[in-house]
Order: structure tokens, then sequence, then C-alpha cells
């Protein structure tokens, strides 16, 4: 099995204490991993320092072998983040805010085109299709969505990258019961969507005992230091208490 | 939605043709002459296209008159080469001069040896003829123009007998003189009234009063100068290369040789306000150079 | 202690400090008429009255338009030039663009200060002095306004670029796109309304500032305004000046309507057809003037040197002129000039706020608007003798055009509820627009005002010129004296003076615009 992406030894520094502290993690490929813990525990910070966003003072983040800090932008494109705040560009249309997913793989001239108009509408379709969002939309201006909508436009996005990992911090909170359906049914349970690949290894941060039945694995974080890492199987109530109370 | 309405099309492809038509360009070399601006511009477009003609004809190349608004402008494009045989004041003579070495001095009119300015002032302000050069101080306090900032004749050398008589230029009304910008400008301020006086060119004001443009009763002259050397004409050092040798004599000889004999060349010195033109010598623009240094606007 | 709580703290509402600078009148006004005599004044209804009855000569029309077609030419070739440069730069001057590429931001800085300096010297400087270096060329006046207007854009473009909010362009680059790549797509969406409305503000600038050099002696219809003036041929002047007037308001309408067309708001059919018609007109006379000239632009670009400054000469030019009286009268022209352009036309609005008193103010205003300041302090010193006042007066009455428009165009899109409000107290019409319409635009009017100051000091050099005050005047006496280390240390010390402005300007700026939304504010553009 390959690890796909490896945090080895992070230490990020905060104001007090360490927001993160002598993180080990190994993800392997397949894996879909589910970050536990309180708020202000320092998950959000270990989804940054994963995908690059932060760098760590100590230690080192490896994706496929190579470190982050050295990896050309191409190769980051196997990283994809669902963020919780979604970073649309809200000027822009969907079409063109689906296709964003795809820059990492095209040169500059593909990246005016998409300014300018409709490029390889039948992916971004195919990618609406799958995130339950109607096609009718296509050229709506992000800005004019709602918010589930929206959210939907971030999901295809992120199909439309074609990634290996999926990060996502907190996806499930804020949404209507059918939208967490279908992200569930895509992201955690195996799948076939027509052509579109989906990820199979995912890390995710959330608050949701109940959802913990479709992952393999769990890590739980209390006060910046990993403190769980195992299945999910193997998981008691009792271990959960504990992540939540301790203080 | 632009190209949907074809009426629309239709206008804009009509008005688009505007843009395809085209003016023949000159592609042989041109003789580009010119003047510093000290008249009406109608005026100087008539003396300057019969001008242009006549030297065509004379030296068999395209003449054209390239207009100038300003005295330092002239001077500039002189240096720069954009004009290539320019009528100069004496002060914008030397300048040019500097600027350009090697320039020569082709001729001047028979007048401009020995040239006056002449005082003006507006009947109303009650100035009195002034009969020799210490009484220039009666100006003291009134509304006074001069023409071009570098006019030799509305500036350089009133200014300078102005000085000679202890009076300084702060001393006009206002603590400054006006500028008219041209001696034609000078006359039309101070007869309304706008300037009590002003200095101005003898020979524009002399063929001012010829054509009747000056009202009498409004304006009178007060003073002459003394003599000094003004106007002539520049040409650029290489125009032997670029239209052949012997052409800059050949130009010297057509200026110097226009006389009353032939219509057109009566006309063209008509407008000029002399009988012909003679030779000049750089010296004589010595006496110039010294006053333009004193005074500033050389340096 | 107790002293302090004790005295009376004088706060002065907003509204009232948009009137109040137009107590600038006071002085002017007095300076103006004591140095009035009759003659002149009959040369100022002279062409007032010229202005009913312009010459319909036919050759005097075809002067004019041939004079537009070259003023027209300019103006786009310098605009388009100057806005892609400007886009570019702002780019590259943006500290956003330098942390996504690289993250090294210095070279912005350097960067900016360089283009700060090409910014505060006028174009018709920047005119004149290519003219010594180029000759008569018509692309002097296009480079005299490439030069600076890049600069500003730049500025503008920067200055948004570095407010954003970067959160999408880090997403992207963190999902594998290029630099380049990433910052076009995030970036370009969100500042592309600034671009077209700011851009075509530019092009209106454009248009003043052809027509202004030509007052200098670059071509086109000022060429032809200045030559007519000078001659006192006032009915061949107002020809000219229709011709030009009729081309600038349809400009401005133009403007308008193609940017209510791109917000899809209030959509005029007819209107954007007509602007798209005049656009294209515009074009094809540009396209025209090319290729009929295209052999003249470049055949005579030789670069002719002029000298460089030598320390012996500076020296002297530092000493021989009277520093500090010129920057002192620089100065006072422009603060003078500034009141009353500032403070005019809410004076005005709020005396006559009739909507059919505000149109004929509107008219007056485009007519303040056409004629350059030059031309103005030329027909004034006709009248009245050379003064601080004069320089003043006519820079002041050519910018009540310019604040006076955009008052008005504020105020119009003021929402009604506030006046309505207190109209419905009992208060009169004019207290009604006071406090309800006047009120709300007034930081924003003042925030621009203090940005009008700033080009008003640059102006100066453009008066000062025929007024015989201040720096501006002698520039050109320097320049026509080619006394070149006195021209050096005059740009010097206006553009010092102007960056100084300038840095006020952003203070000012804050202040005056602290609660409003920098979306909202449309002064807020217009840097």
């Amino acid at each position: 099995m390959s690890i796909i992406l490896e945090l080895k030894n992070i230490y990020i520094e905060g104001n007090h204490r360490h927001r993160l502290k002598k993180i080990n993690l190994s993800i392997n490929a397949g894996d879909k991993v589910a970050l536990l813990g309180s708020s202000g525990a320092g998950k959000s910070t270990l989804i940054s320092v994963a995908n690059g966003t932060l760098t760590p003072n100590r230690g080192i983040v490896a994706l496929n072998g190579e470190s982050l800090k050295l990896i050309s932008g191409r190769k980051r494109q196997c990283v994809a983040t669902l963020w919780q705040d979604l970073r649309l560009i809200e000027q822009l249309n969907v079409i063109q805010n689906i296709n964003a997913g795809a820059l990492g793989r095209h040169n500059y001239f593909w990246a005016l085109a998409n300014l300018l108009g409709d490029l390889e509408k039948d992916r971004c379709l195919e990618c609406m299709n799958a995130s339950g969002l109607n096609k009718e939309f296509l050229r709506t201006p992000v800005n004019q969505l709602s918010g589930g909508q929206r959210q939907r436009v971030a999901l295809a996005r992120m199909l439309r990258q074609e990634a290996e990992l999926i990060l996502a911090d907190e996806p499930f909170s804020n949404l209507d019961p059918k939208l967490v359906n279908l992200m569930l049914r895509m992201l955690l349970v195996k799948n076939e969507y027509s052509s579109i690949y989906v990820p199979e290894t995912i890390l995710m941060s959330l608050h949701r005992p109940d959802l913990l039945k479709h992952f393999t694995r769990v890590i739980g974080i209390i006060k910046g230091e990993i403190v769980i890492d195992q299945t999910s199987k193997g998981l008691e109530p009792s271990d959960l208490e504990w992540l939540y109370n301790e203080e | 939605m632009f190209f949907r309405n074809r009426l629309l099309l239709v206008i804009s492809t009509l008005v688009s043709l505007l843009g395809l038509t085209t003016k023949p360009i000159f592609s042989q070399p041109t003789l580009k002459i010119g003047g510093i601006p000290d008249q009406y511009p109608e005026k100087l477009n008539r003396l300057y296209g019969l001008l242009s003609t006549e030297l065509g004809e004379a030296l068999n190349v395209s003449v054209r008159y390239v207009p100038v608004t300003n005295y330092p402008a002239t001077v500039t494009a002189f240096r720069t080469g954009s004009i290539d045989l320019v009528w100069f004041g004496g002060l914008t003579g030397v300048q040019a001069r500097m600027q350009r070495k090697g320039a020569r001095i082709i001729a001047q009119r028979d007048i401009d040896a020995k040239f006056h300015s002449v005082f003006i002032a507006n009947k109303s302000s009650n100035i009195p003829v002034i009969k020799n050069i210490n009484e220039l101080n009666v100006l003291k306090g009134r509304r006074f123009t001069f023409g071009s900032e570098s006019s030799t004749s509305g500036r350089l050398m009133p200014q300078y007998y102005i000085q000679e008589a202890g009076l300084k230029i702060s001393d006009f009304n206002g603590g400054m003189p006006g500028f008219s910008g041209s001696h034609d400008a000078t006359i039309a301020l101070v007869q309304s009234g706008s300037f009590e006086a002003g200095a101005l060119n003898e020979q524009v004001w002399k063929d001012n009063l010829k054509t009747g443009r000056i009202n009498y009763s409004r304006v009178k002259s007060i003073w002459r100068t003394p003599p000094y050397a003004d106007y002539h004409w520049l040409a650029q050092p290489d125009l032997d290369t670029r239209f052949g040798k012997g052409f800059t004599k050949r130009l010297q000889s057509a200026l110097l040789g226009m006389n009353n004999n032939s219509k057109s060349q009566a006309k063209i010195l008509k407008l000029f306000g002399a009988k012909k033109f003679i030779p000049a010598k750089v010296t004589q623009y010595n006496e110039i150079e010294r006053i333009g240094r004193q005074i500033g606007k050389i340096r | 202690m107790a002293l302090q709580r004790r005295m009376i703290r004088l706060r002065i509402a907003t509204p009232l400090l948009t009137i109040i600078p137009g107590l600038a009148l006071i002085p002017v006004c007095i300076g103006l008429i004591k140095g009035i005599h009759i003659g002149g004044i009959y040369i100022i209804f002279d062409f007032i009255k010229a202005s009913i009855s312009p010459s319909l000569e036919t050759e005097v029309i075809v002067n004019s338009l041939k004079g537009i077609q070259v003023t027209i030419s300019i103006a786009i070739l310098s605009w388009l030039i100057s806005t892609i440069i400007g886009v570019i730069l702002g780019f590259a001057t943006s500290n956003i663009f330098w942390s996504t590429f690289s993250g090294v931001s210095w070279i912005a800085i350097i960067l900016r200060r360089l283009l700060s300096i090409l910014r505060s010297i006028h174009e018709l400087v920047w005119g004149l002095i290519l003219q010594s270096l180029l000759g008569l060329n018509p692309l002097v006046a296009i480079i005299a306004i490439i030069i600076p207007y890049s600069a500003l854009v730049s500025r503008v473009i920067s200055d948004q670029l570095d407010a954003l909010n970067h959160d999408a362009l880090k997403a992207l680059r963190n999902i594998g796109s290029g630099p380049l790549s990433a910052l076009t797509t995030a970036t370009t969406p969100q500042i592309f309304p600034v671009m077209t409305s700011y851009g075509g503000y530019r092009f209106e600038c454009a248009l003043r500032g052809a027509t202004l050099l030509g007052v200098f002696g670059m071509g086109g219809i000022g060429t032809e305004l200045q030559l007519t003036l000078q001659s006192l041929q006032f009915r061949e002047m107002w020809t000219s000046l229709w011709i030009l007037g009729a081309t600038m308001l349809a400009a401005e309408k133009s403007i308008k309507y193609l940017r209510l067309h791109n917000h899809s708001i209030k959509q005029n059919k007819k209107g954007i057809n007509l602007a798209y018609i005049f656009i294209v007109a515009l074009l094809s006379i540009c396209l025209k003037w090319i290729l009929e000239t295209k052999s003249d632009l470049f055949s005579s670009i030789n670069l002719h040197q002029i000298d460089l400054p030598t320390i012996e000469g500076l020296n002297i030019a530092l000493n021989s002129l009277n520093w500090l009286s010129l920057i002192n009268s620089t100065l006072i022209t422009t603060f003078l000039a500034a009141g009353i352009a500032i403070g005019t036309p809410p004076l005005l609005i709020m005396l006559m706020p009739s909507k059919r008193c505000l149109e004929i103010q509107s008219f007056f205003w485009a007519i303040l608007r056409l004629i350059p300041p030059p031309l103005t302090a030329l027909l004034l010193m006709m009248s009245t003798s050379p003064s601080i006042f004069v320089a003043a007066f006519a820079l002041g009455l050519h910018n009540i055009g310019i604040m006076g428009r955009l008052l008005k165009e504020s105020v119009e899109s003021q929402k009604d509820n506030i006046f309505n409000a207190i109209h419905t107290v009992g208060a009169g019409e004019r207290v009604s627009w006071l406090y309800g319409r006047l009120s709300a635009q007034s930081s924003s009017y003042l925030a621009y005002s203090a940005y009008r100051t700033d080009v008003l000091l640059r102006e100066t050099s453009v008066v000062g010129v025929v007024g015989g005050v201040g720096l501006g005047w002698q520039l050109q006496e320097s320049l026509s004296s080619f006394a070149w280390s006195e021209v050096y240390l005059i740009i010097f010390v206006f553009t010092i003076l102007t960056m100084l402005g300038e840095a006020f300007n952003e203070q000012s700026r804050k202040i005056w615009l602290r609660s409003e939304d920098k979306q909202s504010s449309k002064f807020s553009v217009q840097t």
C-alpha cells in the first residue's frame, strides 16, 4: 500500500502553546480517515498543514514521497481540499468555477479561455450531475446561488480536479440532510459514477460520531497532539467521550 | 446581441469605411520652411504659402510651410530638424545657432540691418510722446505689454531700452508686463485699452497703418527706438547633403534675386514689407547676443 | 483639565465643509475686480457674444474638423496604450503578484516609487520636454500622455488588487494551478468592474489632455483654439469650441451608457446603440489619421540631446531664482483654485436646487469643462492685470465644471428617503437638499476634493504659463531661454510638491472615507 501523504514530526507554534505538537501521520492510499477533536483542538490547523497552506515550524510534509515545500505546483494537483468557506470565485459563473479545479493540469492560455467562454462543457456537466446541481445553472454567476447550491459547485470543482487525496474541513456543517447524504455516498461509499473518478483516499475533520462507521481510520486530537490513531472498528464510545471531554 | 441589429451593422460599416480612404503621401525630399509666429496666422499662411510656391519653382523641389505656434517651439523645431529654412528674429536666431552648430545665415531684408521698434500707447491713457530715452519712465505704474517673450523687436530690445532708462519691468502696473504673443496682438490689446502701452515691430506697425487696421482715435505711436539688427533667414547645415551639392548657394541666390519685376515676387516682397533681400553677417548679431545674455534670455 | 472641558468644541458638519472652501471666491473676485479695466470688459463681452454666432465659413469648419480629428486620434492612441501598459504595471507593482510568484515584494516597492515620480509630472510638462527631444512630431503628444497616465492606471489597479480578498487565489494555487493562471482567474473578474469605470474616466481625461497639449502647440483642436484666441477671432474660436464640445459631450454620454450596459441594471437600448456607433466613428477617424500621417510620425524620430544637468548649472539655478516666492505663489494659486472649484458647486446647488436650475447649471458646467484653463486665463488677462487671481480663477472655473458634474451625479444617485423625511417635517427645499442629499455624499465629495486639489497643484504648471505666476510661469520662461538646469530644478521642485500633495491626499481620504464602504463610494476609484 503506498503512502500518499505523510506528516513527519510536525510542530506549529501558537501564542501560548503549540497549536500542533509532535504530529506523525501517514495516510495510505484507500484510507478513509476521520479527524476528531473538540473545537480549537487543532483539526483545521492540521488540514491546513496537510494541503500546504500552513508551513510548519518544524517537521516535514511529504506528498508521494516528495517534500511538499519543494514540490512544483502541478504535482500539488493530486490533493483536493473542500474548504469550509468554499473559496469559490464569486464573479465567475458555475462552469468557470468548476473548470478552476482543473487549472493545475492546463496552461495559461487554457486559463484565459476559461474566462472568456465555455470550456469542456461536457466534463463540467458530468461533475454537476454527480453533485446534484441542475444543469440549467451552468452559466449562472456563483454569487447568485443559494448556500446549498454553492456547496454543490465546490463539490463539482473537487471532482473536476481528479485528485488522489481529498482533505475536507467539516464539510457537513450547515448542510441540509439531502446534500449530506449525497456527499456521504460520493466520498465514503464505494460507488460507480459513470466516468467520473472519485478519489478513494480522504482525510476529513468532522463532528459527527454517527458517521464514523463509514471511515476506515480515526484520528483524535487533543490540544494539538494526536492521541488516537486506530481503525474505526476498534473505537469504543468511551474513547469518544474521553476525547471530547479532555480539556 | 450587437450584431443582431442589422441596421446597426450597416451604419457601423458605413462609418468605418471612413477609415479606409487615404491621401497620397509625398515621397520625395521636401524643403520645409517656416518662421516665428510674430503676426496673425492668416497673414503667415498667405505669406509662406506664396513663398513656398515661388521657391519651389526656382529650386525645382517641393516646398512646404510648417506652422509653429510660439517662438521657442520654432527654435526647437529648427534644432530637431523639423524645419529646414526658418525666418528668425534676432534673438531667436542667436538661440537657434547656438543649439544647431553650423547653421547658415542666408539673407535678411533691406530693413533688417537697421531695424527699429515702436512704442505705442492708448490715447485715453494720456501717455505723452517720448522725445528721448530718459523719458521712458512715464511708463512707470502703467499697464504695459510686450509681444512674445522671445521677440527681439517686441521684447528684448524694448526691455533693454527701458532698463537703460532706469526703469525695471517690475515697475509696471501689476508688477509684471503682459506678453501678447505677437505684434498684431499687441496692437489689438493696446488699441482696445486692455493695456495702456506696448512695444512692437516697426514694420508691422507701419504695415497695419497702411492697411487701415489702426484706429487713430484710440492708439498712437509714442517713440521709435535706436536701430539694431533683427530678422534673417537661417538654414540647416545639411541642406547640400539632402538636396544636392550647391543647394544652399542656389537657395541664397533665389532669395537675394527677388525683385519687383516678377509679379509673384513683388507680392511676396510686399507682404514682407521690404524692397529686397540682402546678405547678412554673423557679426551683426553680437549686440543682440550680448543683450540677450544680460536680460537672461540666452544662457 | 477642567478648562479643556469648558472650552467649546466647534465641530463643523461635513456638508458645510463642502461649502466653506467657496470662501476663496472672495479674495479672488476682489483681486480680479481691482485689476479690471473697461476696455477689457468689452473683449469679454465680444467673446460671449461670439458664442451664439460662430463662424460658418467652410475653411474654418474644415480646419476645426481636421483639428478635432488629430485630437481624437491622439486621445484614443494614448489612452489605449497607457491603459494596457497601466494594467501590466498594475499587476507588476502589486504585492500580491510578487507573493504569488516568488515571495519577494521589494521589486514592487521600487517600481511603485518610480511610477509615483512619473505620475507627479503633468502631461503638459512631459510634452514640453519631449518636444525638445523629438521636435514637431505628433508622437510627442501621445507619449506625453502615456507616461503619467500609465502610472496613474497602474496605481489604481495595484491598490485594487492588494485590497481584494485573496482566499480564492490561495485555494487555486493550492490545487496546483500555475501562478499566472491562478492570479488571472481569481483576480481579474473581481477588478474588472473597477477597470471599466476607471478606464472610461481616463478616456475623458485623455481627450481633455490632448486638447490642452494642442493649446501649447502640439497639434489638434487645441492649437486652433489658441491661434484664434490670440488673434482675437472669437467667432472662429467658437466654431472650434462647439465642435469640441459636441465631441466631449458625446464621449461622456457614450461612456455612461456603456457602463450601465455592463451592469445590466438600467438598459437604455437606443442610447447604447448610439454609443456603439459613436465609438466606431471615433475609431475610424483615428484609423484614417494614422494612415494619413504614418510617414510623418516615424520619419523624424532621432533623439536630439538636451544638456544634462551639471552640479555647477544646478547651483546657479538654485541661487538665481526666488524659489520661496515661486513655491508660495504656486501653492496659493492651488488653494484658491481648489476653494473655488470645491465650494461653488454645492453652494450653487443649495441656493437653487430645483430640477430646472440643476439642468441649467449642468449646462454651464459642461461649458466650463470644455474650455482649457490657459485659454480662460488668456482671455481674462486681456481684461485685467495679470496676477495670481487670474490664474486661480481660470483654474477654478474649469474645475467647477468637473466637480459640479461629479456632485450632481452622486447627489442624483442618492435615494430619496432622507430628503422626503426632512421635507415632510416642513423644512424648505434648500434645507431638505442640504440634509437629505448632500449630507450623505459629503464625505465622499470631500475625499474627492482632496484628490482634485492634488491634481490642481499639477495643473498650476499649465496656467502659470499664461498667468505670469508661480513655477509654471517660470518653467515657460526657462524653457524659452533654454536654461536646462533651471528647467530640471523646477520640475524637481514640482515633483516634490506633488508627491507631498499625494501623501496628504492619502491621509485625508482615510479620514473622510473611514466609514464608507470601498465599493459603494463612486469617488474612491478615481485616483
